[in-house]
């Protein structure tokens, strides 16, 4: 019996043992009483402010509110919300790796404390504050001496397998992910990798032999008699510890990829760069955002403007080596403000999962009270093919406020672009930029940017 | 104590991952076995003044 407010997340409907609802703009979630003993003993152990206190969990407080299903009801908890949700598919390699080593560290305190990650998706994780965090609170079970560990298949698929492909293969697998939502099948990662796993041996027993272990088994018949065994703990923990070496040597070194050097190869000259960096700081102040997102941003040079003003602020970009760049700084520097994520603007994340609705697209996780787009609307209008006007009424479906800078034909970059293929875009100009911007957006100012032909303009979006 | 290899938790864990699970699992676990051996082993030859960790494994990031 649920009251008509309530709205049950799509995305939450596996487990059983509880279930995550908003009511009035805020997330509970609701732990059933066939989840009571997992979590009473979460609670309980020491375990659950041993991983709040690591940064690896959650937090919550429990809340004396009406519940979703009284019949069902142990406990409604009030976790911290989550500002932005990101998805595996839109992670860097080392975004998905810290997120792989996190589910293991977490696994290790858990059997440590008498229980055991029920499961080990990638979905269970999340950035918050720039680290990976687990936001499951009912991922815990009370552990049985020789059980199991039922996550096993799912921490190969959704964490080992990307990761081995992309350090192995080819970065761009991870976009697999998009597709298969509960990690990537083993034999298709065994099958991609090919020969190469043959030489590492982690690689080799956890995806090749699994995936062969898998398909030896999957005929329900063959299993007739029930099989049974035991699982020590130290097997066990042998086990974590197996993966987690086997994830650390896993490496991917961004070169190559085509934006990855873009900032020492552009045409910016020092005082270009700081003037661009003067105006929108400037703007920035007077906007006085809380939520930004920087589009194309590269190596989040200007999104820093932002995050280090205290603004939350994504990074887009579509090259794995540009946000792989901006993470890695993230993570030394340990900024808490600035989120980088993958994402292909002229292909963005679409809503996907059961009835299309469980993971959700770009644009439902916004709008942003600003949006960059500096360096950009050259390469969506012109090796895109965009029409201005259909860009402008995207963006305007995405922020409030925009800072954006127009490139003209007369900028190195564009004629680059432009060099081997026919102009056919005759309103690629000033003029033709702030018509088809206009319907959208008010144009409140314009700056031309030193030693160079680019201009900066701030945008607010029109009422609809 | 043997346990069923079915899974009472909402996740199928697959029957081949079971048994590919115990067999590594048996091979893995003497490796973690002789490395608590050996610490304890050590704490007795150093006679360190620091106390001995009960779940030193989980230490590790």
């Amino acid at each position: 019996m649920t009251r008509t407010e309530d709205q049950v997340l799509a995305s939450s409907f596996r487990d059983p043992d509880g279930v995550l609802f908003e009511r009035g703009g805020v997330l509970y979630r609701q732990v059933n009483h066939s989840g009571a003993a997992g979590y009473d003993l979460m609670m309980n152990s020491g375990l659950y402010q041993k991983l709040v206190k690591a940064g690896q969990l959650i937090p919550h407080q429990e809340v004396e509110i009406e519940p979703l299903d009284p019949v069902r009801v142990h406990k409604i908890l009030q976790p911290e919300p989550v500002p932005f949700i990101s998805y595996p598919y839109e992670w860097s390699f080392s975004q998905l790796k810290d997120a792989a080593l996190t589910t293991l560290s977490i696994q290790k305190k858990a059997l440590a404390a008498g229980m055991i990650l029920k499961d080990a998706s990638a979905y269970n994780i999340q950035f918050l504050r720039g680290k990976p965090v687990l936001i499951d609170t009912l991922s815990f079970d009370p552990y049985q001496d020789g059980q199991i560990w039922d996550g096993y298949r799912q921490f190969c698929q959704h964490f080992l397998a990307p990761l081995a492909l992309m350090a192995h293969v080819d970065i761009r697998l991870s976009q697999l992910l998009r597709i298969h939502l509960d990690g990537i099948p083993l034999d298709l990662a065994a099958r991609l990798l090919g020969a190469k796993s043959w030489l590492k041996p982690g690689l080799f027993v956890h995806l090749s032999l699994h995936a062969r272990a898998q398909r030896a088994y999957q005929d329900p018949a063959k299993t007739q008699s029930q099989p049974r065994g035991s699982l020590r703990k130290e097997g066990l923990l042998g086990l974590v510890d197996d993966l987690r070496n086997t994830i650390k040597k896993l490496t991917w070194t961004p070169a190559g990829t085509e934006w990855g050097d873009y900032y020492n190869q552009t045409n910016y000259s020092s005082r270009a760069f700081d003037h661009k960096s003067q105006i929108i700081s400037g703007w920035i102040e007077q906007i006085n955002p809380q939520v930004v997102w920087d589009l194309g941003a590269n190596n989040g040079a200007f999104s820093r403007l932002a995050s280090q003003r205290g603004c939350r602020t994504l990074a887009f970009d579509i090259d794995p080596a540009a946000v792989e760049h901006n993470y890695l700084h993230v993570r030394q520097t340990k900024e808490e403000n600035l989120l980088p994520l993958l994402q292909d603007l002229t292909n963005p994340s679409p809503a996907v999962g059961w009835a299309n609705q469980e993971r959700g697209s770009l644009a439902a996780r916004g709008p942003a009270d600003l949006l960059f787009s500096l360096a950009l609307i050259h390469h969506l209008a012109l090796s895109n093919n965009t029409p201005l006007e259909r860009i402008a009424a995207w963006f305007s479906t995405l922020g409030k406020s925009l800072i954006i800078e127009f490139v003209p034909k007369s900028d190195s970059q564009v004629q680059l672009l432009l060099a081997s293929r026919e102009d056919i875009f005759p309103d690629f100009t000033r003029e033709g930029f702030e018509a088809a911007f206009s319907p959208y957006w008010e144009i409140v100012e314009t700056v031309q940017v030193a030693e160079s032909d680019r201009i900066l303009y701030r945008m607010t979006a029109k009422p609809a | 104590m043997t346990h069923p290899l079915i899974s009472l938790l909402y996740l199928d864990p697959s029957s081949g991952s079971v048994l590919l699970q115990l067999a590594l699992a048996s091979l893995l676990g003497i490796g973690v076995a002789i490395r608590i051996f050996w610490r304890k082993i050590r704490t007795v030859f150093t006679k360190s003044t620091e106390p001995v960790e009960s779940d030193e494994l989980d230490d590790q990031d």
